[in-house]
């Protein structure tokens, strides 16, 4: 073990990664000056050639990785360095990433990681601030990771370098400095598995990224009232759902903190699945803890519109009533 | 002519082809026997013809929306049988019989597609870029027509391939409608060649109706492509006889096009054209020429013989579930 | 066609009733207004009348509680509708005891009564609100959910309520549970009344800024005042008791301090100009090891003699005890006394909660006789130990303080109370 930042973590993933593996690239926009660490140094160890900057074009840049990673000779990363600017390369990336294995015949697999730094807390305003999940949840054929801490950073960025499927992997810029104890040398973290972050009786809190730690903040806050037990998904697709229903098995009591807007999102596909496969288990109805209906807001006003630790206890406290 | 005679003889041989299975699923489709639809080639078949002969079978090429990119693949190369199952929803389809119209053809280097016009633009920079990086020099052919240069993806695409000096070329295939919106409306400049001065991308236009003239521009692009020398844009102008795809009105904006400017176009058939020049050359013989006809034709049969003898694609909903992802 | 008869909601934030007693047997001809069956709610005890005239069907038992506007029983119109009704019943309870599908079970659990009869349980109103997960145990346990009180919000039954259900009914049976090498002596559900102050006090305690004052008062000269009322009792028709004194001294110290005569609910601080004050009473519990508490309401104290005020605490106390305090009775308090005088050893005082959302409560407690020096001498007074809470949100202590004092001074010289 060893200590290191969330983003330093991702960069040891992918370091380990490229000098594992010759097919693995990385391609964005100003990734070998490195706004963000994570890339930071790569260049003078793996060359021009395997990190490569491009143009502001985020068609070519994504379809650089895209085409590349069909033709079976390499394992590309693309950095958008903003997530939500994936949607620049559009149509590309919504309707044909997640299709493209599928549809022709499940014959030219797709091994790419796609790459990009969300969420609020920087008060930055919706573009830069916003999650993009429901939208990528909602295309089959792509899967989604997003690390809460550092260790979970360098298992997924790993598992998603070696998978052969297209994997987001979004990562929360206000977790960028939180430092933790990371594996050394090739660790993975199989895509799909919940993880039980905090051991719990009365009530099971689903949080995940920045929500993660405000879940532990309120849990611990709690401790002696309330027993919560904490889940992280990490891996929003492929989801498992089973450790969620083991939880409810215990706690009867469910509430999902979701960096996202509560409508058709992530926290209420688990809600629809928790309720086709383990109505049983719920002692009260799930709450969802998520943003706004609105565009998300930045300055002072954005933890109004946003999860806080205080809304995770309020719903916490309505669920067990 | 810079083209050798075994390279024209392909070239005439596969035009044969390319009308011949046009004709064939433009017939299917009108009689019920195809399950989506189709985009007939209509007297736009040499580009797709003349790019697809001199590729070799690794290059990785992007075929073409018109006729669905048949010209380009079976000058490649690729059996069309598979096509032509997909289209017909059977489980021996190029997808599987899940598309009903796409191509995939992986080992000929062509991955598959999408149905949105200048959707392969942003894919061509990854297999450009593969291309030059894997060191087997192998290039990339990018077949558009001049609807999807209205794209911002065709200016990305472009402007990386030079960029990077990519070994890429794109081909034009100019036939003046973009579904039914004439090229003047939609583009400020009479030639789309236009656009690549200014990405210092090299630029030809030719007659998209003489398939070697096509032919060897291409040829000539190929070979810059793979001396590492980047990027060309080739403009071929060609033209459509019929509607864009069939069963909708054949329209000039929204005026129905004339009997008479739809004959003067049949002027320009690339298959009259190239019979009289290999009569005229004596590369071939009438006879010759008549057999060529007659092989394609068996060809088309065998191909609806496999086709329809194939069986219905009807998998289960669980094997579909367990191939949206590779393992 | 058979009338349903529902539990009654008789108070807004009654949730569940219990069936105390039924009045009429069943298959008895009824008419209408007549008295069917009394309840106990949270907070007090009431006589249900009928609405039609017929025959009586029971469907809850003396002593199940269930939520409001659950069905209770029915009035048929004919004796024929009676046997119907009576027949149903038997069949439902017969095939509850048999293992059912699942799906059978949640519909059966849909309506209250089992044997409602069709027309009855279609209707969504008598639809029992449980959670999943308490469904899923009362059919393990088979447990009837229309036996169970729900403590959810809108009275949903949770979880809790099952196991206190099945509690319930293991404290008649006996001790044996085993429990990490103790054994079990009775349980006691926090449901009816002992849910409701269960619920009050923990939100008092968790919702209220509480803070005390403690003194001691010599009462000698009230006690000496009382000595001469109760010596003409039966001129005033009253042993005038201290509960009518200590409610006087608050009545006169409210009118100083309005402030402490104040409720605090939805942000808000309401003075009012009644002086309406609670008084603790306490009642016998649900089982021998729990008590039980009831806070009825002496009304416009402000206005009352010593003597209509002594005679309302007593009738209050007495309907409190034999449960025929009426809903009003218990609604509209502006301040609350808990006085433990008497019970409370002597030299012991306590702090009380106070009874939202009043912002004042006062505690007298039990005087003992010492010793105090008075004008330099010491002599032998009766001396009585007091405790005062206010909520600091509403008041501070500035008029806390001249309460207190206007309270001490009025006991400490009744004269100036009662001038």
């Amino acid at each position: 073990m060893v200590q290191m930042t969330y983003v330093e973590a991702i960069k040891s993933a992918i370091q380990e990664e490229m000098r594992a593996d010759d097919s693995v690239f990385m391609v964005g926009q100003d990734i070998r000056g490195a706004i963000y660490p994570h890339s930071k140094g790569l260049v003078e160890e793996f060359g021009e050639d395997r990190i490569v900057d491009t143009p502001m074009s985020e068609f070519g840049m994504f379809g650089t990785a895209f085409g590349a990673a069909m033709t079976g000779e390499y394992r590309p990363i693309v950095d958008f360095m903003f997530a939500a600017c994936s949607f620049c390369a559009g149509e590309t990336l919504m309707v044909q990433l997640g299709q493209q294995y599928f549809l022709h015949g499940s014959q030219t697999p797709v091994p790419m990681v796609i790459l990009g730094a969300c969420g609020t807390g920087k008060r930055l305003a919706n573009d830069h601030s916003y999650i993009p999940r429901a939208e990528i949840l909602h295309r089959p054929g792509l899967k989604y990771v997003f690390p809460s801490t550092p260790a979970d950073a360098k298992g997924l960025m790993a598992s998603a370098i070696r998978d052969n499927n297209p994997v987001f992997f979004l990562y929360h810029y206000d977790l960028l400095m939180d430092k933790g104890e990371v594996p050394e040398g090739q660790y993975y973290i199989p895509l799909g598995e919940t993880e039980v972050k905090r051991e719990g009786t009365d009530i099971t809190v689903l949080a995940n990224g920045l929500m993660y730690k405000h879940a532990m903040e309120v849990a611990e806050k709690l401790e002696g009232e309330i027993n919560v037990e904490v889940l992280d998904p990490r891996s929003f697709e492929p989801f498992d759902l089973d450790t969620l229903l083991a939880s409810l098995e215990k706690t009867n009591h469910l509430v999902i903190v979701d960096e996202d807007h509560a409508r058709c999102g992530f926290a209420a596909e688990v809600m629809a699945q928790v309720f086709e496969k383990g109505f049983d288990l719920l002692d009260a109805p799930i709450e969802r803890v998520c943003i706004e209906n609105m565009p998300i807001p930045g300055g002072y006003m954005e933890p109004t519109v946003v999860p806080t630790p205080e809304k995770v206890e309020a719903a916490i406290r309505r669920v067990l009533a | 002519m810079g083209l050798s005679k075994k390279l024209m003889t392909q070239l005439f041989t596969n035009l044969v082809r390319a009308y011949h299975f046009d004709e064939l699923f433009a017939r299917r489709l009108t009689r019920g026997e195809l399950i989506g639809f189709y985009h007939p080639a209509a007297g736009h078949y040499a580009p797709g013809v003349a790019a697809g002969t001199v590729l070799e079978k690794e290059d990785y090429m992007w075929p073409h929306h018109r006729a669905h990119g048949v010209p380009h693949m079976l000058s490649k190369g690729c059996d069309i049988k598979y096509f032509l199952a997909e289209h017909t929803g059977k489980e021996t389809g190029c997808c599987s019989g899940r598309t009903s119209w796409h191509w995939s053809y992986p080992e000929f280097g062509i991955f598959g597609m999408t149905g949105f016009i200048g959707g392969g633009f942003s894919q061509m920079v990854g297999y450009g870029w593969a291309a030059q990086k894997n060191g087997r020099k192998q290039v990339a052919m990018s077949c558009t027509g001049d609807g999807s240069f209205n794209n911002g993806r065709a200016h990305e695409s472009m402007l990386m391939a030079s960029n990077w000096k990519l070994p890429i070329i794109f081909l034009c295939e100019n036939n003046g409608w973009a579904i039914h919106s004439r090229i003047e409306d939609m583009h400020p400049t009479e030639d789309i060649a236009s656009l690549a001065p200014g990405l210092n991308i090299p630029a030809a236009i030719v007659d998209g109706q003489d398939v070697f003239a096509c032919a060897e521009a291409l040829q000539e692009a190929v070979k810059r492509a793979r001396k590492g020398d980047g990027p060309t844009l080739i403009e071929a102008k060609t033209v459509r006889w019929r509607e864009h795809d069939i069963g909708t009105p054949d329209l000039d904006g929204y005026r129905q096009r004339t009997k008479e400017e739809l004959e003067a176009l049949h002027d320009r058939d690339p298959l009259k054209i190239a019979t009289q020049q290999v009569l005229e050359t004596k590369l071939l013989t009438q006879a010759q020429i008549d057999k060529i006809h007659e092989d394609a034709l068996a060809e088309c049969d065998a191909c609806e013989k496999f086709a329809d003898e194939s069986a219905i694609a009807e998998p289960t909903v669980e094997e579909l579930r367990a191939s949206v992802y590779a393992d | 066609m058979a009338h349903p008869i529902k539990m009654p909601k008789v108070a807004m934030a009654m949730n569940e009733g219990t069936v105390t007693e039924w009045l009429v047997g069943e298959g008895a001809k009824v008419s209408r207004n007549q008295e069917l069956f009394s309840i106990e709610t949270e907070k007090t005890a009431y006589e249900v009348e009928g609405t039609h005239e017929g025959f009586l069907h029971i469907t809850v038992p003396k002593g199940e509680t269930v939520p409001v506007e659950a069905v209770v029983g029915y009035i048929a119109e004919s004796e024929a509708e009676l046997a119907e009704l009576q027949a149903a019943g038997a069949a439902v309870a017969a095939s509850a005891s048999a293992p059912e599908p699942v799906a059978e079970v949640a519909a059966k659990a849909a309506p209250t009564a089992p044997a409602a009869p069709p027309q009855v349980a279609a209707s969504g109103t008598d639809r029992i609100k449980a959670s999943p997960l308490a469904k899923r145990m009362a059919q393990m346990d088979g447990i009837d959910l229309a036996q169970v009180a729900g403590t959810g919000p809108g009275g949903r039954i949770k979880k809790r309520d099952i196991l206190a259900h099945d509690a319930g009914s293991a404290t008649t049976t006996s001790a044996e549970t085993a429990d990490h090498g103790r054994t079990v002596k009775a349980r006691v559900p926090l449901t009816g009344m002992r849910g409701a102050i269960a619920d009050a006090m923990a939100k008092a305690n968790a919702e209220t800024a509480h803070t005390h004052i403690f003194g001691e008062i010599d009462i000698s000269e009230t006690l000496a005042m009382r000595k001469r009322f109760v010596a003409k009792a039966e001129k005033l028709g009253t042993k005038v008791s201290m509960n009518a004194i200590f409610m006087k001294a608050m009545a006169v110290a409210a009118r100083h301090v309005p402030i402490a005569n104040a409720t605090l609910e939805n942000g808000e601080v309401i003075i009012w100009n009644n002086v309406n004050i609670g008084m603790a009473v306490s009642l016998e519990g649900q089982t021998e090891f729990d008590s039980g508490l009831i806070v009825p309401v002496v009304k416009d104290v402000q206005s009352k003699g010593l003597v209509e005020i002594d005679l309302e605490i007593r009738r209050l106390i007495a309907a409190a005890r034999d449960g025929s305090l009426a809903p009003d009775d218990t609604k509209g308090g502006t301040i609350t006394l808990s006085s433990t005088a008497g019970f409370w050893p002597g030299y012991a005082t306590s702090t009380a909660l106070i009874n939202v959302p009043q912002v004042m409560i006062v505690q007298p407690s039990t005087a003992v006789q010492k010793p105090v020096v008075v004008d330099g001498k010491i002599v032998i007074r009766d001396m009585m130990p007091i405790s005062l809470t206010m909520d600091h949100r509403a008041l501070d202590g500035v008029p806390f303080a001249k309460f207190y004092t206007i309270f001490h001074e009025c006991l400490a010289d009744p004269d100036t109370m009662l001038a």
